[in-house]
């Protein structure tokens, strides 16, 4: 694998080159800026390599821990804009370790409108207990199984969102700011979710609108971040995944057990 | 994985970022080296901490914690860090992460497909609800707190 893992590098490589070329781009839609980063651009092209026959599935599997290895340089770097700004950060602590708790209020927002409206069966369980990022990702497997139906919808939901989730981050977040009904302080926080690609496009409309209070939005947001990628993984175990299971065997009725199986089907 | 195969991908990946962060924002590679390598540092003195430490903590809670104390002003050093590390963009680190993640998303991509709209949809709500739980739990405890 060493040897071989080169081909990976290289390819990985010249995405980033052709990405960070095309470089950023704004565009106004409605009340929302859209943000089009490289990191879009890159995975974009990612989709199109196995049609190019450039990638194998051995390239795939190998390419898969190197996410989350890669993953650490973004972290410390998110730490080191924290840092110049913890006692902003510290103020505002509590606010900042509560609104984590709101992460968790998107179960009883998606997943009745999955279940109810959608039919969904066991698939919504994996979809819409969080933002399905890495961390969700590695839970499911661990709980379910990723060939389970829960699996199915937690990775169904994590490629919507790798693909999707900065553009529509960018429209939301505009759209929320045109509202006024919230201070740049709690749409900065709200804005650390989990995901680098979506705070980085909800954050981006807020420090366009906020641009003299840029430095602490920005470190707001990363605190979040950070708060959501360590303590994401405990609260969606210990709170999130039980608390979906119980909604959901509430909206199925009866129906919950016997359910799974033809609705995987239709 | 074993710490000599995260260090030779930590390397690749950070030399990696270097060229993007030239190419998207102009710096050039030397003037970023110095942050890139303290970066590195912080990255593999957290991760060997996760492995060694008898608390059970991802990566990513050790790294974190030490790049903050690394650049909390007052602390030896921090300015240097701020400093070097300013050099590097946030978004040129995201590139990469995302660049390994096409590679691998064709795996992932049959499952998907089966899914359709109804999953996106679920998965756009689940946005929707965690960005504005968030934002209103902080709005009411900033404001009950006095910090808006």
């Amino acid at each position: 694998m060493k040897q071989k893992d080169w081909k990976v590098h290289v390819l990985a490589l010249v995405m980033v080159a052709i990405a960070e070329y095309i470089g950023i781009k704004r565009f106004q839609l409605g009340p929302g800026t859209v943000l089009l980063l490289p990191m879009l651009y890159a995975l974009v092209m990612g989709m199109f390599l196995p049609l190019l026959k450039l990638v194998n599935r051995i390239d795939m599997e190998t390419a898969s821990p190197y996410i989350g290895l890669s993953v650490m340089f973004l972290t410390a770097k998110m730490g080191t804009t924290i840092g110049p700004n913890l006692g902003k950060v510290i103020s505002a602590g509590p606010a900042l370790l509560l609104q984590e708790l709101g992460n968790l209020g998107t179960i009883f927002f998606a997943l009745p409108v999955a279940v109810l409206v959608f039919k969904m069966g066991r698939e919504a369980i994996g979809a819409a207990f969080s933002i399905s990022r890495e961390g969700s990702l590695a839970i499911v497997a661990d709980v379910y199984g990723l060939d389970s139906p829960e699996g199915q919808g937690v990775m169904g939901a994590y490629i919507t969102g790798t693909l999707f989730g900065a553009v529509f981050n960018g429209l939301m977040v505009g759209l929320i700011i045109s509202l006024g009904l919230f201070h740049p302080y709690s749409l900065a926080m709200a804005a650390g979710t989990g995901s680098a690609s979506m705070m980085t496009a909800a954050l981006g409309p807020v420090l366009t609108a906020y641009p003299a209070m840029e430095a602490e939005l920005s470190a707001f947001a990363a605190t979040s971040q950070l708060l959501t990628s360590v303590d994401g993984l405990y609260m969606s175990l210990f709170v999130g995944i039980p608390a979906t299971e119980w909604l959901y065997r509430k909206l199925k009725g009866k129906k919950a057990d016997s359910a799974t199986n033809e609705e995987v089907v239709s | 994985m074993k710490f000599s195969d995260a260090f030779r991908i930590f390397v690749i990946t950070g030399l990696i970022s270097l060229i993007g962060n030239f190419i998207g924002f102009k710096i050039n590679p030397v003037a970023a080296i110095p942050g890139m390598l303290i970066l590195l540092v912080l990255v593999c003195i957290g991760y060997l901490l996760s492995k060694v430490s008898p608390v059970k903590l991802p990566s990513i809670a050790y790294i974190s914690a030490l790049a903050i104390i690394a650049s909390v002003p007052g602390v030896p050093g921090a300015e240097y860090v701020i400093k070097h590390v300013g050099q590097v963009q946030f978004l040129a680190l995201c590139t990469p992460v995302l660049a390994y993640a096409g590679i691998s998303i064709g795996k992932d991509m049959e499952a998907f497909k089966k899914q359709g709209a109804k999953i996106v949809l679920t998965a756009f709500l689940t946005f929707i609800g965690t960005f504005i739980g968030s934002a209103v739990i902080a709005q009411i405890i900033l404001k009950l707190t006095g910090v808006i």
